[in-house]
Order: C-alpha cells, then structure tokens, then sequence
C-alpha cells in the first residue's frame, strides 16, 4: 500500500514537473531502519536505554515515512541486530531485504545522567557508511535526537534539508466566530509535545518563529489596538515590537534572525518597515499610498516580497531590502496576498484570491511558472517547510479550520491533526 | 426612575434630530436625586448607543469589495450619526473597521484600518471633533455573520460605531 501511494505520487509529480524535479527523483530508495542497539540497557528517567533505542528507530522510521519520498522497511519486522553491528552491518545480509540503505544506531547511558544517541547511514551496494551523527541529550529529549538523524539521514539521501527537528507553530482557535478565542500553539512537525503559548484572554494572530527559535513574534489585540509583540519562548520579557500606539502587524524574521518586518497603519496607510529585534533602528521601506504589507524576506536578506493594491488590486511585488526597486511580479488575472519566499530562494508562496476561492499556490522568484496546488474555497497562509518542497496551510470548510500540508510536487493536501481548529501556520528553521 | 430616562430615550427617538439628553445625563453631576429621593442610575452605555441608533438610523456602515468608499447610503447614516455625536460632545466613538474573509489575515486588517479613517474623516467634516473618536481595525476576526455565502460576506464588509464613556 506505501508502495502504490508512492509510485502514484511519483507518476503526478512526473507530469507536473517534466523537466528539472523529474531528472533529480530517481527510483524511489528503499531504506531499512532496524530497531536500535544498545551496549548496555541502563534505567533513565525515560525508560531503560533498551526501550529508548527501539522507540529511536520508530521515531525515524516514521519520519522517513512521511516524507513519502522513501519506501521504509522495519523496524517492526526488521532482524534485530547487537551493539557491535551499529557500528558495522552485515552488509550482505541486509542486502537481502531489498533494501538500498540502511540506518543502524545505539542508545548508551553516559555517566553524567545524559544520553549519547548515534545514528549511522549505509549505502548497502557499496558496503560503505556515507553519513553518522552523534547527538547528546538529556533522557527526556530522546525524540529530538531521533528527529535529527531523521534530518541527516534525509539530507544527505535527498540532497535538501530534512524538516523533522521542527516545530510548528499556529492559533488554536475555539468558540462561535463573532467571539472567537485564539491561543498561539506550538508542537513539533509530527504533533507531539503540544502546548499553548498565549492565554487566550487577547485575540492573537499569526505566530513567526524567529530563526533560532527563541522568540516568537506575533500579533495582539491587548489593549484595544492590533500591535506586534515580540515574546521569549520560555514566557518571558513579552513586549511591544515597537513603542506608541500605532497599529502594527504583519511580523517576518530575516533569516539569520536579526531583522523583523513588519506594516503599520497609519491615516488609511498601510506600509512596511523594518526594525532590529530589540526594536532599534526602525526603518521605512515604503511610502506608496495604499496598502503595503505581508512582507516576508529572501533567505539571503537581500530583498522582500510584500503585497501591495498599489496598483487597485493587491498584487505580489518584490523590492531590495532597502525599499528600492519595487517591481510586480504577479500577472495572473486575479487578486494576491500574503507571500511567502522559499528557503531556497527559488519560490515564492502565496494565496490567489479569484471568483472560485482562496488557493495555495507558488511562482518563481521573478513571478514566472506559476502553479495552483489546492482546490479548496478558502485556503491561505502558506509557510514553508525547511525542504522547500511542502507548504504547510489553512483550510476553512463547512465553519472548521484546519492546517494541512501540500507537496509543491503535487498530490492532494494532508491535514494535520490539532486538539482545536488551526490556522496561521508558522513553520520553524531547521534545527532551532 | 428607570422609567424616567426611558421614556427620555422614547420622546428622543419620537422627536428625532440629536437632541443632547443622552449627553446630559451623562454630565449631570453626580449623584444627581431624583423624586422619590434616590440617586437614578446613570444610563448604560447600551442604552446611549441605542439612542444614536434611533436618532441616525444605524451604527454600521458597509461597503464593496475591498474598497474604503462611502456609498450615498453609507454617507447619509454618517451625516445623521455626526449630528448625533456633535450633539452628544462628552460620548467618545471607537470606530471599528472590519473586512470580509475573502482577504488574507494581514490586508484584512489593513482594510479595515483604512475603512475606519474614511468614516472618522468623514465624521470629522461633519464637524465632529476628531479627540472623540478613536479607530481601531478588527479585520477578519469579528465577523457580524457566520458563513461564506455573498450577503454574510456583504454584512460583515462595515464599520461599527462604538460609543464609549
């Protein structure tokens, strides 16, 4: 059954992408993740290292799985092998579940308490490793070492950056929609570790983690007026973004974390700016009547794409970093917003707004090749998973709002699976 | 002594034209003795916005699209409404911009911003002074009507005027 989704997801993806996506996908790799190894089962708080290192394997397997790009064997019906083989597999034998690559680890109590969490990648055929990874966490952050070697080992088989080690943030949202209660929400990508990060007592909206993902920026209505606030995300030193009353919202990080973007109104104006984060520095980008906003930043900080009805009806335009050079890029016969550049820097993300809905759609970076991906009424608010290659969204139908996840290779969306209903998805760098 | 400020309410709506009692009582001193020797309680601030209903027709206005233009509809409740509030000095309005859900979360707000100035600037050359009102924008996040049909998305294109003490 993995199988056949698989081959047919490959085969969509074949006939949207005819030329560069296709010649990089090759068959798809079929990967064994045996349970894991462990030289000595020692009790932790979390459970004996024996267990933590079968629950590692499931951990990665499961994410491999879900990027539905690697046909996973095991670890349920996989051999299980000792401590010694972590290190060095027997090459012919695991060659013989049809396996192309298999992932091989160990679970070892260190004498300080913590735990040492290794993970190795072999290439079966050439009877070689071709990527290891050690991490050292407390016995209660096992899972997030499982997810890093979930990142290595994607990432070095699909040449991109893996997106497990991520977490998700969004606003929960609950009540009749004339009295909606929204709460900012984190868990991690798969949807563990759910928690709430504001009280629901103010109407809050889109969260953005900031790079390092310490921080979180998002918008509030404390106090009456819509303001961006910058907030720790151990709960502390929550503040206002920028000083005054002014209505502000619209929060992007750069990349590297040391910018933030924003739009205030002001008189029926709506522009951008761009401040340090510790609210210094504040500078005007636009100064166009109208509305400028949405901005969101290239991963290498040197320019911004922004929605603005300069020109009667919003469109997509991308501008230097300094505010110069504004220039539309979106040409397609209808209205849109709230655009959202790639970590690669090759697409842009964005919601097309037209008589038949509100859709999830990408273009170029220079506004060429654009491509729906959904068929809702209301989908909005892409934000990119650290692969580049799935966009995670809102869906509202029949008064529910959910996120769901897109491929921008094709293929139907996937919802995910919130306590409440879902909506301004925040999706973390890498590794943060 | 309820019933005295109530049918205050009902001679000002009968009489129409923004008569200040609402205003009056508002910023008669306090306490003020009323006959049967018991202060009468203030009216709520419910009652005042109903009295600028009855007196202005409405508390919303509405508009196209995305767009922040006032409709000759939409300018005549506005004329009505700054009678009122000129007639009404001590009653602060929040004016509050609201946008339909067909716009993504961050122009919502932005329209609504924008449709909130153009009814405080056109309050204010009605001759309403402009420290009375203060405006904020909702967005999308208070729709009047639940549903995504054209006349829910319509109802919830508007502007409330919210009276305030």
């Amino acid at each position: 059954m993995q199988r056949r989704i698989f081959s047919w997801g490959m085969v969509l993806a074949t006939l949207l992408l005819p030329s560069a996506a296709a010649a990089q996908e090759k068959a798809p790799t079929v990967i064994a993740v045996p349970q894991m190894a462990t030289p000595e089962n020692v009790a932790t708080p979390a459970g004996d290292t024996g267990l933590i290192a079968r629950y590692v394997a499931d951990v990665i397997s499961s994410d491999l799985r879900s990027s539905r790009e690697l046909v996973v064997i095991g670890p349920a019906n996989a051999r299980v092998y000792g401590y010694p083989e972590a290190t060095a597999p027997s090459f012919a034998q695991w060659r013989k579940t049809g396996a192309k690559t298999l992932v091989t680890g160990f679970v070892q109590a260190r004498p300080d308490g913590r735990l040492t969490v290794a993970c190795y990648l072999h290439d079966l055929a050439g009877g070689r490793e071709i990527a290891r990874k050690g991490f050292v966490v407390t016995p209660a952050e096992w899972r997030r070492a499982a997810h890093r070697c979930s990142d290595a080992v994607y990432a070095r088989l699909a040449g991109r950056p893996g997106w497990f080690d991520t977490r998700i943030a969004y606003v929960a949202e609950s009540g009749i929609k004339s009295a909606r209660v929204k709460r900012i929400a984190m868990m991690d990508s798969d949807g563990i570790s759910h928690r709430y990060v504001t009280a629901g007592d103010s109407t809050v909206l889109t969260p953005r983690l900031s790079p390092d993902g310490g921080h979180l920026a998002y918008v509030s209505f404390a106090g009456g007026q819509p303001h961006v606030r910058l907030a720790g995300l151990d709960g502390n030193q929550d503040r206002p973004l920028v000083p005054g009353n002014s209505m502000s919202f619209a929060p992007a990080f750069s990349a590297d974390g040391k910018r933030i973007l924003f739009s205030m109104a002001t008189g029926g104006d709506t522009d951008i700016y761009a401040t340090d984060a510790d609210g210094g520095a504040l500078q005007r980008l636009t100064a166009t009547p109208g509305i400028d906003t949405a901005p969101s930043f290239s991963p290498d900080g040197s320019r911004i794409v922004f929605e603005s009805d300069r020109s009667g009806t919003a469109q997509l335009y991308v501008m230097n970093a300094d505010g110069s050079e504004p220039r539309r890029i979106s040409f397609g016969g209808a209205r849109y917003g709230s655009p959202a550049w790639s970590p690669d820097g090759e697409w842009i993300a964005f919601t097309r707004i037209a008589g038949d809905g509100l859709r999830i759609g990408v273009m170029s970076a220079t506004g060429a090749s654009e491509r729906i991906l959904t068929q809702g009424m209301q989908d909005e608010a892409p934000s990119w998973a650290a692969s580049g290659r799935d966009l995670l969204f809102q869906r509202s139908e029949g008064g529910r709002t959910a996120l769901n996840i897109v491929s921008i290779d094709g293929g139907p969306p996937r919802r995910i699976v919130t306590p409440q209903d879902g909506s301004d998805p925040d999706w973390s760098s890498p590794g943060s | 002594m309820r019933r005295t400020i109530i049918s205050a309410l009902i001679l000002l709506t009968t009489s129409g034209g923004g008569t200040p009692a609402a205003a009056q009582a508002l910023q008669a001193p306090y306490p003020r003795v009323g006959p049967g020797g018991q202060p009468p309680p203030p009216p709520t601030i419910e009652m005042v916005q109903a009295d600028m209903v009855a007196n202005s027709g409405s508390d919303l206005v509405y508009f196209a699209g995305s767009s922040h233009g006032l409709d000759a509809a939409a300018q005549a409740t506005l004329t009505a409404q700054a009678r009122w509030l000129r007639a009404n000095s001590a009653v602060r309005a929040r004016i509050e911009g609201h946008a339909d859900e067909r716009n993504p979360r961050d122009y919502a707000l932005a329209v609504g911003e924008r449709r909130a100035t153009a009814v405080r600037d056109f309050l204010v050359l009605q001759g309403v002074p402009a420290a009375q009102l203060t405006i904020i924008s909702w967005g999308k996040e208070r729709p009047a009507v639940e549903g995504s049909s054209e006349m829910a998305l319509a109802l919830n294109r508007r502007v409330k005027i919210e009276l305030m003490r």
